[in-house]
């Protein structure tokens, strides 16, 4: 070990992972604000429902990978109850309660999910084909966190072909810029906001559970999560796609250096940053302006 | 303050009767501890004034600015911790200037955060609220030399309380603290209830109801939120002092997340736009929270599935109740 070369290729390989992780739970944010103007602040909450639905299917024997599969699916089917019960009756009343809603609902969640499976921490088993390290550069790296980069890259990249190349992607697409078109043209908008709650849904569900084996699960997990994705869509421009994967290589890197640096006050940094970016550029790197 | 004068002043006419209501709610409170001498009960509606005034700052925020604040007790943490500093490190009888000191630096820290805030418009002023109160929560949390960390802050002093030389009591004797509270609670709703009714209140309720209207007649909509923020965050300072005073200690859990949920849950039980709402809100939810506390440990979910019912059923709160229920009467 040693050496200045392989810390920075640790550190580098860290910031990547990490803004990786902030990028998918971000994303997901997103979608959701950006087709149904819905700001929902239980996406932390969902996100660690993904890891601990992960932590389970891995405990009762299911290799890692299926789990990476299905976990996501359960978080949408929660999600999709959660949309239709009480995101849905939220549409045509001010952004305020929605978030004052939604806000009760991660505490809903929080609370559920510490009755279910309790304070300790959690682990999820790796299976053994990825536990060892691999060397780069004269740094020994866990396999795990490459398998984990190859994921999110496939889930970006998988996100960005359905929305580029798909017909759902079109319609999702348009009715992010005028809704009340896409409406005209016999789509129903209902759908739409369903899908787009769906798709961050399994988003934060694939987040949670790559999230699982990188640090520990907890039921506070998804609190931090939320607070970092709000800093990378707020620093990235609100509803921007794009900014979203800049300011979420940012801030992994910023975060990733403060930890090795200052440990404790890691995220006072990034607070700060967050202000400093905000201070002179109120809508963020790409904002489109679209800010209620 | 402000040269708008078309816009119109609804200072509401308060008749005879509400203030002999007003004057005998005070007066029934004030002799409150007097009547029943159970210890418990006092603190009890002591928290439930502080609280109360906490609720109310919040809700000039969310009530007549229309801007959302997830985590207010923030400031009252700030508050107190300032207070307590000031009192067991510099001066453990200057319990003015130990007061002063806490409102003080609780605005201070309030004005660089609100200028960033106003800058970024409503959704997002409500996250970056979450992600600063997040951050004061951390700073307080993990330094340990200054705040005690996880512990909290201890061996707090209890200075007597002096008026213009004359002194009153110990801020230690349940008694008088109480009755400190309810003396600066009510002087702090009064000077509220005037400012909100004044000119510079109707420019908040404009920015409210429509910015982009606002900012056509002339108002700097960015500079009259900030005012309101400092307004509101001033006020949690001032229920911050109250608070450590009452309690002897501040621990971080105080300013977490939680906690903040918490004082939004208290505006929206009472009503948010009304000022007392909120108080009558937080006296309900320290008492049910008093209550559920003891018998669960889940307290988080009934808090969850509380807030949800709220907003689905009663938006209004219980106030809106009052005013639905006379509606429902004239037909």
């Amino acid at each position: 070990m040693g050496g200045a070369l392989s810390t920075s290729v640790d550190i580098a390989l860290n910031s990547l992972v990490l803004g990786g992780v902030f990028l998918i739970v971000a994303t997901g944010l997103n979608i959701i604000y950006g087709l149904s103007r819905v700001m929902n602040l239980a996406h932390g909450s969902l996100y660690a429902l993904g890891a601990y639905a992960g932590y389970t299917l891995v405990a009762t024997g299911l290799n890692y990978f299926v789990a990476i599969l299905i976990a996501p699916i359960a978080v949408a089917g929660v999600g999709l109850l959660l949309e239709r019960s009480i995101i849905a009756p939220m549409r045509k009343r001010s952004m305020i309660y929605t978030l004052i809603i939604t806000y009760g609902l991660m505490f809903l969640l929080d609370g559920l999910i510490k009755q279910i499976w309790g304070n300790e921490p959690r682990f999820i088993e790796l299976p053994a084909l990825i536990r060892g390290t691999v060397p780069i550069l004269g740094t020994h790296y866990p396999i795990f966190r490459l398998v984990t980069l190859f994921i999110i890259a496939a889930a970006m990249t998988g996100l960005m072909l359905l929305l580029s190349k798909t017909k759902i992607g079109l319609i999702l697409r348009a009715a992010s810029t005028i809704p009340e078109m896409v409406s005209c043209l016999g789509i129903n908008m209902n759908y739409v906001h369903i899908g787009a709650f769906v798709l961050g849904c399994v988003l934060a569900g694939i987040a949670g559970t790559i999230a699982g084996p990188l640090t520990t699960i907890d039921p506070l997990m998804g609190h931090e999560m939320l607070i970092s994705s709000f800093v990378v869509i707020v620093i990235g421009g609100l509803g921007s796609l794009r900014g979203a994967v800049i300011a979420a290589l940012l801030i992994g890197v910023v975060q990733t250096l403060a930890e090795f640096f200052v440990t404790d006050l890691a995220m006072v940094i990034v607070y700060m940053l967050m202000a400093v970016i905000l201070a002179f550029m109120p809508r963020g790197l790409l904002g489109e302006g679209r800010f209620e | 303050m402000t040269d708008h004068t078309t816009i119109p002043d609804a200072p509401k006419g308060i008749s005879a009767l509400k203030i002999a209501v007003i004057l005998l709610i005070i007066a029934a409170l004030a002799l409150f501890p007097f009547v029943i001498t159970n210890r418990f009960y006092i603190s009890l509606v002591n928290e439930m004034l502080i609280y109360g005034l906490l609720a109310m700052s919040l809700d000039v925020l969310l009530g007549y600015t229309g801007l959302l604040s997830f985590m207010h007790n923030a400031y009252l943490g700030i508050s107190a911790y300032v207070v307590g500093l000031v009192l067991i490190h510099i001066s453990p009888t200057s319990l003015w200037m130990a007061c002063l000191a806490g409102v003080f630096f609780a605005t201070l820290v309030a004005l660089p955060v609100g200028w960033v805030q106003v800058r970024t418009g409503g959704l997002a002023f409500a996250l970056l609220t979450l992600a600063f109160g997040m951050m004061f929560h951390t700073i307080v949390w993990k330094w340990y030399g200054l705040t005690g960390g996880d512990d909290g802050l201890m061996g707090m002093p209890n200075p007597s309380i002096t008026l213009f030389g004359w002194e009153i009591g110990n801020s230690g004797d349940p008694t008088v603290m109480y009755l400190f509270t309810l003396s600066i609670v009510v002087i702090c709703f009064i000077l509220t209830r005037r400012i909100i009714h004044s000119p510079f209140g109707a420019v908040l309720e404009a920015i409210r109801e429509n910015e982009e209207r606002a900012a056509f007649v002339g108002i700097n909509v960015r500079r009259f939120k900030l005012f309101g923020w400092l307004l509101a965050c001033m006020l949690a300072g001032v229920a911050g002092a109250l608070f450590i005073l009452y309690k002897g200690y501040i621990g971080p859990t105080t300013m977490s997340a939680f906690a903040g949920a918490g004082v939004l849950m208290m505006v929206l039980l009472g009503g948010m736009g009304t000022l007392w709402g909120p108080l009558v809100g937080a006296a309900i939810f320290i008492y049910i929270q008093d209550y559920i506390s003891t018998m669960t440990e889940h307290w988080e979910i009934y808090l969850g599935v509380v807030v949800i019912l709220l907003v689905l059923f009663m938006p209004t709160g219980f106030v809106g109740l009052g005013a639905y229920f006379k509606r429902l009467r004239k037909g």
